[in-house]
């Protein structure tokens, strides 16, 4: 499984609402029978059950828009990942499966066959007494079963992801085998359509529905075009970077990563690679903060956990004044060498791609402006998501000082008044008296880094291995920080 | 061989699409004049503990002096929520407060009715399944009374009230 691939299952996982199993099982099988309580149809009511699975999580990827833009834009891509569909969905595993694809002549696409031999939705179903929905009461014997909630979910999603990453063909998720209705394994059919035949397949629902003689609120249509945003900056930057491109680029060198860099910008942006840098010369400063303004937002990107964060006035004073010190602290302990070495690489990478004289003015930054501009764009970012970092103080102490609610300063200021308006003066002395010696102290760590930067290059070849190496081990620890989230979350 | 009921106990699954669905579903019933649906989502609950309670029960017997733990219990393994129980021992009233309910986040527009109604129903349910079983007469009923706050109402936690009596005297 791919790195990226295996983060989205964990972080979706570990931060979504979850209850137990079984729960939602017996949730899910109720919902189906109020629904068919009203049409007392089973057939009826698998294609309202189908309706209400595709408008909840379309519901939920409305609110959660920005963690798909990471995901890969074309169907079949869409397809290859519905292992994190599926997590997304149901918030677990899918265990024991396999893809069949199926050819589909005069069509772009192939359709495909997804086998389950393992449905919660199924399990058990029929052994309960409350298992009153009766399959057997199906005449027809083309409907879907028990997991039609399920699929008319995934569809959502699925569909949802291609909407977002502007593809103009759409997915159909079907039940075509269920273990509730006497099938062996669930299987799931997935069809790829382009717009025109999406749009006369989702008008075939809207009337068959309408057919039914009940009342189902027609909702907005989910096809309207995304509209372009002040932000379609990071959106284009997301068409470059997707989860399943991301794997690809992490395993070239540099020279593969260019070249994939070059196909993309002509892909996308339709213009050659020096063209598109071109317009970043003489502004090579604005580039390096737009990635330091893209790296937070990247940030928020899951759930917007910073912005949301950031509402909380106190949340948002105590990270700005930790960002303040981190932008400090930075250049004290990561060595000129280090920096300097990583513009190197830039520089490497600019080569070839962009217009000589962008590259040579990169080359003449130091080590210390590519690291302020990075922050520079970061601290935009942060300001975006709501820190005001005009309104924070010399230091945090400053903020602790308790200042009447009416504003108004008492005029019956005490001597120990007095020496406490002096304290955040006091408190400043002694933390640029602190810097000086961490300045001093921290030449052996920058010895350190600077040796053990030099010493990472040549032994990262050797550490990659996923079962034995450094990412092996590092994927490893955050399984069980992943997990220990999940513990803390219960 | 597929999953068995026993063996999803031991799983978690995530809630946020169903918990959409529900409200989905009072809208749909709205919409199509049932007009006791708070009523039907108390029995979705009811139907749920019945089922729940042949593969798994915190305890064989519920008493006052337990009834706490029990509570608190069925919520931490059924719905992952840590909640506070409150006991008026005057009025017989449990109440429960859930400030990450698994089944309402969000206030909607078009209904006013909390998904934890279900949970009130099947909470109440599980109890009284384990006290009709259990031979104590000592043992404890609970019946749903109301949601009196909910996130879909705009407060900012689910609050759940029952009101319990002794078996015997019932």
């Amino acid at each position: 499984m791919g790195a990226f691939q295996w983060l989205m299952k964990k972080i979706t996982k570990a931060f979504g609402r979850s209850t137990n199993a079984l729960f939602y099982t017996l949730l899910y099988r109720e919902i189906l029978k109020e629904v068919n309580n009203i049409t007392k149809n089973e057939k009826e009511s698998l294609i309202l059950l189908r309706e209400v699975g595709r408008r909840a999580a379309y519901e939920s990827c409305e609110r959660h828009s920005n963690i798909f833009k990471f995901m890969p834009g074309s169907p079949k891509k869409v397809l290859d990942y519905f292992e994190i569909l599926w997590v997304v969905v149901f918030g677990r595993e899918l265990e024991d499966h396999s893809y069949e694809e199926i050819p589909r002549e005069g069509s772009k696409y192939n359709d495909y066959l997804l086998k389950i031999n393992r449905c919660p939705i199924c399990a058990d179903y029929g052994k309960d007494s409350e298992d009153t929905f009766k399959f057997s009461k199906l005449k027809d014997n083309d409907t879907e079963g028990l997991a039609c909630g399920l699929c008319g979910m995934l569809e959502a999603v699925a569909n949802f992801i291609l909407k977002i990453r502007r593809n103009d063909y759409r997915i159909q998720i079907v039940e075509q085998s269920c273990i509730a209705k006497g099938g062996e394994s669930l299987q799931i059919l997935c069809k790829i359509y382009d717009y025109k035949e999406w749009q006369e397949l989702i008008n075939a629902r809207t009337h068959e529905r309408k057919s039914l003689g009940v009342s189902f609120e027609e909702i907005v249509d989910e096809e309207e075009i995304v509209q372009e945003t002040k932000l379609d900056i990071i959106d284009k930057i997301q068409d470059v970077i997707s989860i399943d491109k991301l794997e690809e680029y992490l395993d070239e060198p540099l020279e593969g990563v260019k070249e994939r860099v070059s196909d993309i910008i002509r892909e996308k942006l339709s213009m050659e690679p020096d063209h598109f840098f071109d317009y970043f010369r003489n502004y090579e400063d604005d580039m390096i903060r737009i990635i330091g303004f893209l790296g937070i937002h990247l940030l928020n990107e899951y759930g917007g956990l910073l912005e949301k964060a950031f509402k909380n006035e106190w949340l948002a004073k105590v990270f700005g004044y930790v960002f303040k010190q981190l932008k400090q602290m930075t250049l004290l302990f990561i060595p000129l060498d280090v920096i300097r070495d990583y513009n190197e690489l830039l520089v490497s990478f600019l080569d070839g791609l962009a217009p000589l004289e962008m590259v040579e003015n990169v080359k003449l930054f130091t080590g210390k402006d590519t690291i302020t501009y990075l922050f520079e764009g970061a601290q935009l970012a942060l300001e975006n998501l709501g820190i005001e970092f005009t309104e924070l103080k010399d230091n945090i102490w400053e903020e602790l000082k308790k200042e009447r609610e009416d504003g108004l300063i008492s005029s019956e200021t005490s001597t120990i008044d007095k020496t406490r308006e002096k304290v955040p003066q006091i408190i400043n002395i002694f933390q640029d008296v602190l810097m000086i010696f961490t300045d001093i102290l921290t030449l052996p760590i920058r010895v350190l880094i600077s040796e053990s930067h030099y010493g990472l290059k040549t032994a990262i070849n050797s550490v990659i291995s996923e079962e034995e190496g450094l990412y092996g081990s590092i994927k490893e620890r955050f399984d069980s920080i992943f997990d220990q989230i999940e513990e803390i979350r219960k | 061989m597929n999953y068995s009921r026993k063996e999803l106990i031991t799983t978690d699954a995530t809630m946020n699409q169903m918990r959409n669905s529900i409200h989905i579903l009072a809208s749909f019933m709205e919409k199509n004049e049932v007009s006791n649906v708070r009523e039907r989502l108390r029995i979705m609950g009811h139907n749920i503990a019945k089922t729940y309670v042949r593969y798994w029960k915190p305890t064989e017997t519920v008493l006052i002096s337990n009834l706490k733990d029990v509570i608190t219990t069925i919520y931490q393994k059924v719905l992952n929520s840590t909640i506070t129980v409150e006991i008026d021992e005057l009025e017989n009233f449990v109440k429960v407060q859930d400030s990450k309910c698994a089944l309402c986040k969000y206030q909607y527009d078009d209904i006013t009715i909390a998904g934890c109604e279900i949970i009130l129903g099947m909470v109440a349910e599980i109890i009284s399944q384990i006290s009709n079983n259990s031979s104590d007469s000592s043992s404890i009923l609970l019946d749903p009374l109301e949601v009196s706050e909910s996130q879909a109402y705009g407060n900012k936690t689910c609050v759940q009230v029952f009101k319990y009596k002794l078996k015997e005297r019932s």
